[in-house]
């Protein structure tokens, strides 16, 4: 009231309206009108868009740059909102290569048609084709196993042999899980959907909901922790919490990890092998600089940069002439389920919905 | 204006809701009624313990005369500057397995206690401002007519105290209805964890705008509410004679109530969960320091130009609001609701409707592509939208200050609308614009998804790498830069609080 009672006598409204509006129009086009791409004659550069948050990338991408002089512009996304960003982006979006983490990401990317067609010999020899989109648009360059962790003084390990036992009875009120929204979770139901069909997978879910130790919270090392503490015996996380925790610098959780076992579930003859989901990249459908985008890519799944991720990141590589590193050799051969990848984007939301029906929050 | 100001604010929420009307098929969500209940619940039980903790440290600080009063008068405002995401993982830490306090903070009450603690220093500001403020006469004639310190507070001091209180309480449980990170990791539905999980988990984004958009009426309704208690009640006079006000002489047992509650608050909302993030820090090598400097550079950087551009926006709705014509102030009120939506509604949401007007105006020709400085502009857009309401309400209750007689004096000394504007309202109204520039330092230095979704590249900031670290499940990484965050908070914080201790009606002697 004070601004406008002394605005109302001095200037006409409209007159303020239309100063405060070319006030604003000024400011827009002082930041907007910037051009959107730098030209870059001298140094090469690649955007890359990336839902890992991990040193290692970071470390990847500096020897990436050390090789080819070919700079690395990295922005952290969280992975479920890549999609809604490169779509109101468009065709003037500045990334070059999109890096994520989960499988049926990449499949929803691919979908929306904002992935461009990899014509690479090297990604195609290097990479097994199951890890490499049906349709030539993404490669995986890392696998991350969903495996069963347990109490060693608690559970024998011959009792847990698939994924199917955590719906076992005998496990009553000893079983600790995340959230069901966690991606990780999805894929791994989704894969179920694929092989039993979303019935099954309900039946299944419903059991390990009745299982629960307490109610879904916190992520995967939590779940570890809460093993150590005692509150329960059982809990599905990824491969590389516990590897980390054992590594880690805090001396409580060297103790905690000391305490719980991991084993790959689904494993024997008739069994499906165990969950394994990936990190991919692709590159954009815009891409300002393709060249330099696929130059990193094929640099990911160089067998230089796929045993440093296993070494740094504890990651399982995927081209399989890759040398494991001691940690990963040590927890044994892992033999993966053979659902195809692209299953685990289809039928992602399915997933959720089952998640929902067996009260898995 | 103010509506046109308050139109701004909204609509990236309008967009959200435009969506969900234009919507095709949803599916029944089982999780619906739960998450209505969270999110309820949540507001009124975590809404409500802020606002009683609120309210009884501020009265004791601002009314009580007891050892550390001055200290904690500064101190209590200090999780203003906690995200309330980092609160939640430091007590994950200190009361999950393992942890040295084993009460299991999760869940519904969990997350209750979180919010409190998170959120009860919108309610402390607020009401010790308004304690702080209140005419020491009144109270001295009320005691002089034997009134009991209880009845004083009850029948003085509180009926005076009620709007600022009422607006705390709204800011409060607005950030309670926003929230996805506290509630996700401790394991609530909620309507916003329901917007993140229709959205992303099952692909169905007409469903999120849904839930979206019963959000934003939730804002709207709460604010309705908010309007409707704080009345037409105005509190006319109170002498300009500056006097310190009456603190009571707390006998033994009192002085250690008084004592026991400001220390154990502070205990459990500052001091033992960053203490525990110190601990965690102090694992890392020295070297982690180096790689903040530049996100605490880019931190303080966005967190100003968020203040410069949300303040004019703030300052207009809070005086629009403020206008003597009933119909313009309606216009003007309508105007500050719009902005309350975008602050009730989840940041990942106001970024997408901003991201979609901005595909709409690409699409028109209006702008190039949404990189560099557009990105810029548009989470400049996402701030403003956020903030602008938690802005207006310290300016719109440092106007209320400004009585209505002291312009009519003014005017019969034949000032004109300049001068009354120059002389009279901007000094008394100048404090509460300081502490609304801060609140939104603070609030956009703490801010996450929009952040995350907008800002352009190698441009990380304080929350974005926090937020990374400990997504990955590495805290001990974390623990630096969300402690960054609170330390850059801390000075705005401090010198908000001393503002508003100062922000006495009248002149000192």
């Amino acid at each position: 009231m004070l601004l406008l009672s002394l605005s109302r006598r001095r200037v006409s409204r409209g007159g303020l309206a239309v100063g405060l509006l070319s006030a604003c129009g000024l400011l827009l086009a002082a930041c907007g009108g910037a051009p959107p791409r730098e030209p870059d004659e001298t140094q090469r550069v690649v955007n890359v868009y990336t839902s890992r948050h991990y040193d290692a990338d970071q470390r990847l991408y500096a020897l990436f740059t050390a090789r080819t002089g070919i700079e690395v512009r990295t922005q952290e996304k969280r992975g479920e909102e890549l999609l809604a960003l490169l779509q109101a982006e468009g065709d003037q979006s500045p990334a070059d290569l999109i890096v994520t983490v989960d499988a049926g990401n990449l499949y929803r990317l691919q979908e929306a048609g904002l992935l461009a067609p990899l014509a690479s010999a090297a990604i195609a020899d290097a990479v097994d084709a199951r890890y490499r989109d049906p349709n030539g648009r993404w490669t995986g360059f890392s696998r991350r196993a969903r495996v069963i962790a347990y109490r060693l003084d608690a559970v024998d390990p011959s009792s847990i042999t698939s994924m199917d036992d955590l719906a076992n009875q005998a496990f009553r009120g000893r079983v600790c899980a995340r959230s069901s929204t966690n991606i990780y979770n999805l894929s791994m139901l989704a894969a179920r959907i694929e092989r039993h069909g979303p019935d099954a997978a309900l039946v299944w879910a419903q059991g390990v909901v009745a299982n629960f130790a307490r109610a879904p919270r916190g992520g995967d090392t939590d779940q570890l922790k809460a093993i150590a503490a005692g509150e329960c015996d059982l809990a599905i996380v990824n491969h590389y919490y516990l590897l980390r925790m054992q590594r880690s610098e805090d001396p409580a959780e060297r103790e905690a990890a000391a305490l719980i076992g991991m084993t790959f579930p689904d494993q024997g003859p008739n069994q499906p092998g165990a969950h394994v989901n990936i990190s991919g990249a692709g590159v954009a459908a815009h891409a300002p600089h393709p060249a330099e985008a696929q130059a990193l890519l094929e640099f990911l799944v160089s067998t230089e940069a796929q045993s440093l991720l296993a070494e740094l990141n504890e990651e399982f590589p995927v081209r399989p002439d890759a040398p494991l590193p001691e940690a990963l050799a040590a927890i044994g051969p892992l033999r993966e389920e053979t659902t195809p990848l692209s299953a685990l984007g289809q039928h992602q939301a399915e997933a959720a919905r089952v998640f929902e029906a067996a009260g898995w929050p | 204006m103010g509506a046109l100001a308050g139109l701004v604010c909204a609509a990236p929420a309008v967009l959200v809701i435009a969506g969900a009307l234009s919507s095709g098929p949803t599916s029944p969500l089982p999780f619906f009624w739960a998450s209505v209940a969270g999110s309820f619940g949540l507001a009124v039980v975590g809404g409500g313990f802020a606002a009683l903790l609120g309210v009884i440290s501020a009265w004791l600080v601002a009314m009580c005369a007891f050892p550390g009063r001055r200290f904690f008068s500064w101190a209590l405002v200090l999780p203003l500057a906690a995200p309330g995401y980092v609160l939640a993982y430091a007590y994950a830490a200190l009361t999950w397995a393992g942890g040295p306090a084993p009460l299991s903070v999760s869940g519904f009450w969990g997350a209750a206690w979180i919010y409190a603690l998170a959120f009860y220093p919108y309610v402390y500001l607020a009401a010790r401002a308004a304690f702080a403020s209140q005419s020491a006469c009144a109270l001295e004639a009320a005691r002089s007519l034997g009134a009991s310190p209880l009845a004083m507070a009850l029948k003085v001091a509180a009926p005076s105290a009620w709007p600022g209180v009422a607006a705390g309480t709204a800011l409060a449980v607005m950030e309670i209805l926003a929230d996805f990170g506290v509630a996700q990791y401790l394991g609530v539905s909620t309507l916003t964890t329901g917007v993140f999980r229709a959205w992303f988990s099952k692909a169905e984004p007409q469903t999120a705008l849904q839930l979206a958009s019963l959000l934003l009426t939730a804002a709207v309704g709460l604010l309705v509410v908010e309007r409707l208690l704080r009345g037409r009640r105005g509190f006319a006079g109170g002498s300009a004679r500056w006097r310190p006000l009456p603190r009571y002489r707390l006998g033994a047992f009192w002085t250690a109530v008084a004592f026991l509650f400001c220390a154990g608050l502070l205990t459990l909302a500052v001091i033992a969960p960053l203490g525990w993030l110190i601990r965690l820090a102090a694992l890392r090598p020295l070297s982690d320091l180096a790689l903040l400097a530049e996100p605490l550079g880019n931190a303080l950087i966005l967190a100003g130009a968020a203040a410069l551009v949300t303040l004019p926006l703030a300052a207009i709705l809070a005086a629009a609001a403020r206008q003597p014509d009933p119909l313009r102030a309606r216009l003007g009120q309508g105007g500050l609701f719009l902005a309350g939506m975008g602050y009730a509604a989840p940041g990942a949401v106001i970024a997408l409707g901003a991201l979609a007007a901005f595909a709409a105006a690409r699409e028109a020709g209006l702008v190039g592509g949404l990189s560099g400085a557009t990105a810029f502009a548009a989470l400049l857009w996402t701030y403003a939208a956020r903030f602008a309401a938690p802005g207006a309400q310290p300016i719109e209750a440092g106007l209320s200050r400004v009585s209505a007689s002291l312009g009519f004096a003014a005017r019969t000394l034949g000032a004109g609308p300049v001068r009354r504007f120059w002389a009279v309202d901007a000094p008394i109204a100048a404090p509460s614009v300081l502490a609304a520039a801060l609140i939104v330092f603070v609030e956009a230095l703490k801010e996450l998804p929009a952040t995350l979704i907008l800002r352009p590249f190698n441009f990380d900031t304080l929350a974005v790498r926090a937020y990374a670290y400990a997504s990955d499940e590495r805290l001990t990484q974390a623990a630096a830069p969300a402690l960054l965050i609170v330390l850059a908070g801390l000075l705005p914080t401090l010198l908000l609080s001393s503002r508003i201790e100062r922000a006495r009606a009248g002149r000192r002697p």
